[in-house]
């Protein structure tokens, strides 16, 4: 345990900046290479580098967390802040999923799920996470094993049937936030906060038990107030979007969303997303965009296809559009209007529960038709996608009443977050092409 | 109007009930004569008892509620077979075929008759669809909501279940005009628990019971749109059969297995596991089995308290997301008690909370040595012919296994 402590120490305090500083070196001594001359898009972030090494530094913490510190895998809607609190080191498997998924490591590793009785039509992340359980395998090295699983379903159920396999595979509490589903109403119903605040308390037992530490109300203060203020410098940075042209485009916001969903409550995540307002907002005084010419504006929703990222953005700007806005991850952002940092428990309350996907087809609606103004979209995306049915049911309305209430024509598009082989690239383009004609 | 599954017409020696005929073979045109039945029973239950309809969807309910404030809980699972209209193409088609033909039903005015919608949170599906018919549109009739507390009991969900409970009754009583009486609320409690011994009795005593498993499904599966009272009367002529030819006679001398998953369509299912020499001994569709309770009833000073108290005496359920190891000793229990010799995993394509415990299942019982098979249906009326062809080999493989 001390051992374990101590390399961990080491790694986070010494060994994972020295390794940042000289990765920085190597990159500054071979130069930094500009965009090629016929990329249609802006010149590339100089945050992306800080962004690395911010979450290469995350991973790396983690080979060595297990034995040192309380680990918990969270699910991305989860409230951390109680967790972090008390010291945990979170996982995301979410964030590693999509991790995976970029660099199109979902078909081994959900061939490996598969065959022991996972069927592909489950969703692509559990599928991936689990795949890479059963094979011990990971691009980040190694993966911290958990004392805890901590999951929220105000994103899916799914993360729940996903958790409870994981629980039964590593023998561990799995602890449950579960926010009743907002029908209706702009606010959920009393007696469905209460049950969210009552099992925040729960799992506070839970944690203190696992941890085998006493949460401070001071420190679950100061963390609350630094997730909030992440949460506001998330809002800000994606907000930069409503100039034109928008100074980076919704993919770069798909991969800087790391931090806030990973790191969420952390003075590093803050200090990041700080030093990314700042080159946002010089790249709106200096009229950079995040593509070279910006002609049209849209909103995407879903989750993006991270395995195709590359290549759907560079169509997109090759025919100068541009998405500058996605409520994907707008959701972060939006979850601090319903924060308190005095009052974390009642606030978690309600900002968990009030999250995109646990609120009726009328909010989302509202949010796109508002998120749609307030960007100056001429366009929606609506990536229908097979491995997240909550966040899909709905679209084929959502299109029709997008195009009637707010004048936005949308495309509807079948895809899959991590599957490559749930995607025809060249069917995909095709309808992207025709929809993006559409607008001549 | 067919707000629950139809039963089809393939089992010769299938039995169904009418009001006025008691139980009477089927015939070919059964699946269209119960529809026009359930439309009509529907319509007395509304005029000669002045009772409200509600069309609910699936899994769990607190029926007892409705029942204690005269409301007919008429259950949507589908309905099964093709989409009965355009309705379905609002919902993406990887999207589990009991939600998509649900939307498509409700919209071309198959539930015209209800005087509501119940929406039970059972998973993402039926979530979207409590949400996409209110907020966009397909029906113009109030939609009330239940929240399934997930996971194990805790004390916040135990709060949280009678804090809903009385949500629902003050919501119920805006459509029935009926307050929620404490002695009618223990009433509908009674009458519930009587029907779950009854439905207990019949599948734990599935072998002494000379029903063939289709004509045993329809009974059990009318207290999908009867009012309790009457689906009590059938219970209790179909339990009658297990007394006769004496205590322990055993009727049904094929493979027994076990059958687990939402909701046993197409129920042609039923006539192949016959054809080919096998029954259901154990049942555990969350249809079914899963909404029986078994344990004894602890009954509180209120009886809103008794039933929360009930929505977590349930057997273990995906969609309410027990763990594993808890499902897991509940199915080896079943199979112990029943003897089945086999497991067949039986469930609608894209649905999610079952598909997550199949790699358990199988592990489990695989280590066990138990068989296990796994079948994944549309909502078809017919089984396709390639999972017929699984079927037949998987009970000829037990079959063998069992004389070896």
């Amino acid at each position: 345990m001390i051992t374990r402590r101590l390399q961990y120490e080491l790694i986070k305090h010494v060994g994972g900046p020295f390794l940042m500083e000289l990765q920085g070196l190597q990159k500054r001594l071979k130069g930094r290479r500009g965009p090629r001359p016929d990329s249609p898009f802006g010149p590339p972030l100089e945050s992306i580098g800080k962004l690395k090494d911010l979450m290469t530094r995350h991973y790396l913490e983690g080979r060595y967390a297990d034995g040192a510190v309380p680990v918990a895998w969270v699910t991305s809607g989860f409230p951390v802040e109680l967790l972090r609190t008390l010291g945990f080191h979170s996982v995301y498997p979410e964030n590693h999923a999509a991790l995976c998924g970029v660099q199109r490591l979902c078909s081994e590793y959900s061939d490996a799920a598969e065959k022991v009785g996972y069927s592909r039509s489950l969703c692509s992340y559990a599928r991936t996470d689990i795949g890479g359980v059963l094979l011990d395998k990971t691009p980040v090295g190694r993966l911290p094993r958990p004392d805890l699983l901590a999951c929220c379903t105000n994103i899916c159920q799914t993360v729940l049937y996903w958790y409870r396999c994981l629980a039964d595979h590593f023998k561990v509490p799995l602890v449950l936030i579960d926010t009743p589903y907002v029908y209706g109403a702009k606010d959920s119903a009393e007696h469905h906060q209460q049950y969210v605040k009552d099992q925040l308390e729960e799992l506070m037992a839970v944690a203190e038990r696992v941890s085998g530490r006493r949460a401070s109300e001071e420190r679950l203060l100061e963390v609350a107030r630094l997730s909030y203020e992440g949460t506001m410098l998330w809002g800000e940075c994606l907000a930069e979007s409503t100039h034109r042209p928008a100074p980076w485009t919704g993919f770069d916001g798909f991969f800087h969303i790391g931090p806030i969903v990973a790191l969420r409550g952390g003075a590093e995540c803050n200090a990041y997303y700080r030093h990314l307002l700042d080159e946002l907002r010089d790249r709106v005084r200096r009229g950079v965009g995040g593509i070279k010419e910006e002609r049209y504006r849209l909103l995407w929703d879903n989750l993006p296809i991270w395995f195709n990222v590359r290549e759907m953005s560079t169509l997109l700007a090759e025919n100068r559009f541009n998405i500058v806005v996605t409520t994907y991850t707008n959701a972060w952002a939006e979850a601090g209007k319903r924060m308190d940092p005095t009052d974390p428990i009642n606030s978690a309350a309600r900002s968990y529960t009030h999250v995109i996907l646990n609120e009726d087809l009328d909010r989302r609606l509202e949010l796109m038709s508002r998120l749609a103004g307030d960007y100056q979209v001429d366009g929606a995306l609506l990536h229908s996608d097979r491995s997240c049915k909550p966040y899909s049911i709905g679209q084929v309305d959502l299109r029709d009443k997008l195009a009637e209430r707010a004048g936005i024509k949308s495309l509807l598009l079948e895809a899959d977050h991590n599957d490559l082989r749930a995607y025809s690239t060249e069917q995909g383009n095709t309808r992207l092409q025709a929809f993006m004609e559409s607008f001549a | 109007m067919t707000l629950a599954s139809d039963p089809g017409n393939r089992s010769p020696g299938g039995l169904l009930w009418s009001p006025t005929a008691g139980f009477a073979a089927v015939g070919l045109n059964a699946r269209r004569r119960t529809a026009g039945m359930r439309t009509d029973y529907i319509k007395e239950q509304k005029q000669a008892h002045g009772r409200k309809v509600l069309a609910v969807l699936p899994i769990q309910y607190p029926k007892e509620l409705l029942t204690a404030m005269d409301v007919l809980a008429v259950e949507l699972w589908g309905p099964p077979g093709a989409p009965r209209g355009p309705g379905a193409g609002r919902i993406q088609a990887y999207v589990c075929a009991v939600a998509r033909n649900a939307v498509a039903f409700v919209q071309a005015g198959g539930t015209q008759d209800v005087d509501g919608y119940l929406y039970p949170h059972a998973c993402d599906s039926i979530q979207g669809l409590a949400t996409l018919i209110p907020s966009f549109g397909g029906a113009d009739k109030p939609a009330l909501h239940y929240l399934n507390p997930k996971g194990g009991p805790r004390p916040s969900s135990r709060k949280f279940v009678v804090a809903e409970l009385r949500d629902l009754a003050r919501k119920l009583e805006g459509i029935t005009g009926v307050s929620l009486v404490a002695d009618r609320l223990e009433w509908a409690i009674g009458l519930h628990r009587e029907i779950d011994g009854l439905r207990l009795q019949l599948l734990e005593g599935r072998s002494r019971l000379a029903l063939a498993d289709r004509a045993l499904y329809e009974v059990l599966r009318r207290g999908e749109w009867l009012w309790p009272e009457d689906h009590l009367a059938e219970l209790k002529e179909a339990a009658g059969g297990l007394a006769e030819g004496g205590e322990g006679a055993v009727k049904q001398k094929g493979v027994p297995l076990l059958l687990t998953g939402i909701v046993p369509e197409p129920m042609t299912i039923f006539d192949e596991l016959a054809d080919l020499g096998a029954y259901v001994a154990a049942d555990d569709y969350a249809a079914v089995g899963r909404r029986v309770v078994r344990k004894p009833l602890v009954r509180k000073d209120d009886p809103v308290e008794t039933l929360a108290w009930l929505m977590f005496a349930y057997p273990p359920c995906p969609t309410r997301s027990t763990s594993l190891a808890e499902r897991m000793d509940y199915l080896n229990r079943l199979v112990q008690q029943s003897g089945a010799q086999g497991v067949v995993i039986h469930t609608v394509k894209f649905c999610e909370p079952e598909l997550f415990d199949v790699a358990g299942i199988k592990a489990h019982f695989g280590a066990q040595d138990v068989p296990v098979l796994f079948l994944e249906s549309e909502l078809e009326s017919e089984l396709a012919g390639q999972t017929v062809t699984r079927l037949e080999a998987f009970v000829e493989m037990v079959a063998q296994r069992r004389k070896s």
